[in-house]
């Protein structure tokens, strides 16, 4: 396929979700700066620049445990799908008020003082030996330096020229960088407020993301294990003329059963471009259509039909019972496999 | 209370390694971003077209790559290398590493519940009785 690169890959989803994120966040931030003061009960009074960056700051922890959130909501129910496709914007921009966070917290506090600002950052507190008086702000350097990366390579071009393997690799540092988020506003914010109301709404919402991420995993844990090599996708008659049925693998691979002039044939899930989901696409002119940007592959080998090169693994299928069974361990990218005989 | 002069001069000695060992790790910092920008201009003037074919006629969103190969640049040399060589393995382009989030999803419910206690177990009340205004001396 060919998709020529663009600066912000638009359409009309992409700009309702990202409006109300906007929003959302402007209308968090108001409520913060307007009304926190009086809610929040610092132990002690603190300056318009330190309330500004702790509205940015919780901002931050917010958007960060709502994306964490989305992930494993999807994999539990189908239909949190459409808050997953455009999560990089969100990360983006959850990157852009972490960082608000920080420059105002560095403009406060280290641009006063004698040395370097930059160093002072990294010396003013060096009682890494103890825990009450940690210097917290290590953890909050450390998430920022992730966020900052996952959002300088959110681009597609990253997607395609890391691999999706080497890139989804580097995204997971969205997870230590989290715990670093955790332990941040634990051992700072969480210790210089009275009462246990602020600290109790954090870890309340740290919790549910650690317990959302266990409840995806034992699900499709579960899954794995009661299928072996042959794992059962559904009976004939359930896939529609066209259209595909999404089955989980072990490991938490996808693969998308397309039925194509009455026959079956089986590819991974996973479009070669972005990761788009193959099996919500349709079949059009004879090949899978992402449903993402267009990209197209030929059902019964995985290949882009030429002059393209795109190509993505295929399974082989076979009848039990009436019931489709594909083999779980997916052949090389562009193996053709004789597509599956409806039952008569 | 008073510090023993041994110990204030190992306070001192203390001091002294931080403030050289923040300005040695800016120094490094300093020097990642500089070659993060000698890798940008030949990559992004040259390498991102000849090993991406959607990028050839594209430069727009070319300058949106230059915080990325600041931070990231021996990724981008390794990757690069694969590709201008032809060493790219296409067999593994497709294999996201999903088996990860069991990973992600052990590491979030143990580093989480330890954070928070370790967070009340340090966690210090209020002093106790009313606080007293101090006056200013004559």
């Amino acid at each position: 396929m060919s998709v020529s690169y663009i600066p912000v890959q638009w359409n009309g989803f992409k700009h309702r979700y990202n409006l109300a994120l906007a929003l959302a966040v402007g209308l968090y931030l108001w409520i913060f700066v307007e009304l926190g003061p009086a809610l929040l009960g610092h132990a002690n009074p603190i300056t318009p620049q330190i309330h500004n960056a702790r509205a940015f700051g919780s901002c931050a922890f917010l958007m960060m445990s709502v994306i964490l959130m989305i992930g494993p909501l999807a994999r539990l129910d189908v239909r949190f799908l459409p808050l997953l496709y455009n999560r990089r914007h969100f990360g983006v921009m959850t990157a852009l008020v972490a960082l608000s966070h920080f420059l105002f917290v560095f403009n406060w506090y280290f641009v006063f003082t004698p040395f370097p600002s930059w160093e002072a950052l990294l010396f003013s507190n060096t009682a890494y030996d103890r825990a009450l008086g940690f210097p917290f702000e290590a953890f909050g350097i450390f998430a920022l330096l992730a966020l900052l990366i996952l959002a300088a390579t959110s681009h597609d071009f990253w997607l395609s020229f890391l691999t999706p393997r080497i890139w989804k690799s580097l995204h997971y540092l969205i997870y230590p960088a989290y715990a670093a988020v955790v332990a941040h506003v634990t051992l700072g914010a969480a210790q210089g407020v009275r009462g246990l109301a602020f600290p109790v709404l954090v870890w309340s919402l740290a919790l549910v993301v650690a317990g959302l991420h266990l409840a995806a995993w034992r699900k499709e844990r579960r899954a794995a294990a009661a299928a072996g090599e042959w794992v059962p996708v559904c009976r004939p008659e359930e896939i529609e003329e066209g259209r595909a049925r999404v089955v989980r693998l072990s490991g938490g691979e996808r693969a998308a059963v397309f039925r194509h002039e009455g026959r079956f044939s089986a590819i991974s899930n996973a479009c070669a471009h972005q990761n788009g989901p193959l099996g919500e696409g349709r079949i059009v002119d004879g090949c899978v259509t992402c449903p993402w940007h267009g990209f197209q592959y030929r059902v019964e080998d995985g290949c882009s039909p030429a002059p393209f090169t795109e190509k993505v693994p295929t399974y082989r299928l076979r009848l039990r019972s009436g019931t489709i069974e594909l083999d779980a361990r997916a052949n090389p990218p562009g193996t053709p496999v004789q597509p599956l005989e409806a039952p008569r | 209370m008073m510090l023993s002069p041994a110990a204030a001069m190992s306070n001192r000695v203390a001091r002294i390694v931080a403030v050289q060992t923040a300005a040695l790790l800016m120094d490094l910092a300093r020097l990642w971003l500089w070659a993060g920008a000698a890798v940008s201009v030949p990559f992004l003037l040259w390498g991102v077209g000849r090993v991406e074919p959607n990028a050839r006629d594209s430069w727009a969103f070319r300058p949106l790559l230059i915080p990325g190969v600041l931070l990231i640049w021996p990724l981008v040399l390794w990757r690069w290398f694969l590709l201008e060589t032809g060493r790219d393995d296409w067999a593994k382009r497709h294999l996201p590493p999903r088996r990860a989030h069991a990973f992600a999803a052990l590491l979030l419910a143990v580093l989480i519940p330890l954070t928070i206690i370790a967070g009340l177990a340090i966690r210090q009340g209020p002093p106790a009785g009313a606080p007293v205004l101090l006056e200013a001396p004559e």
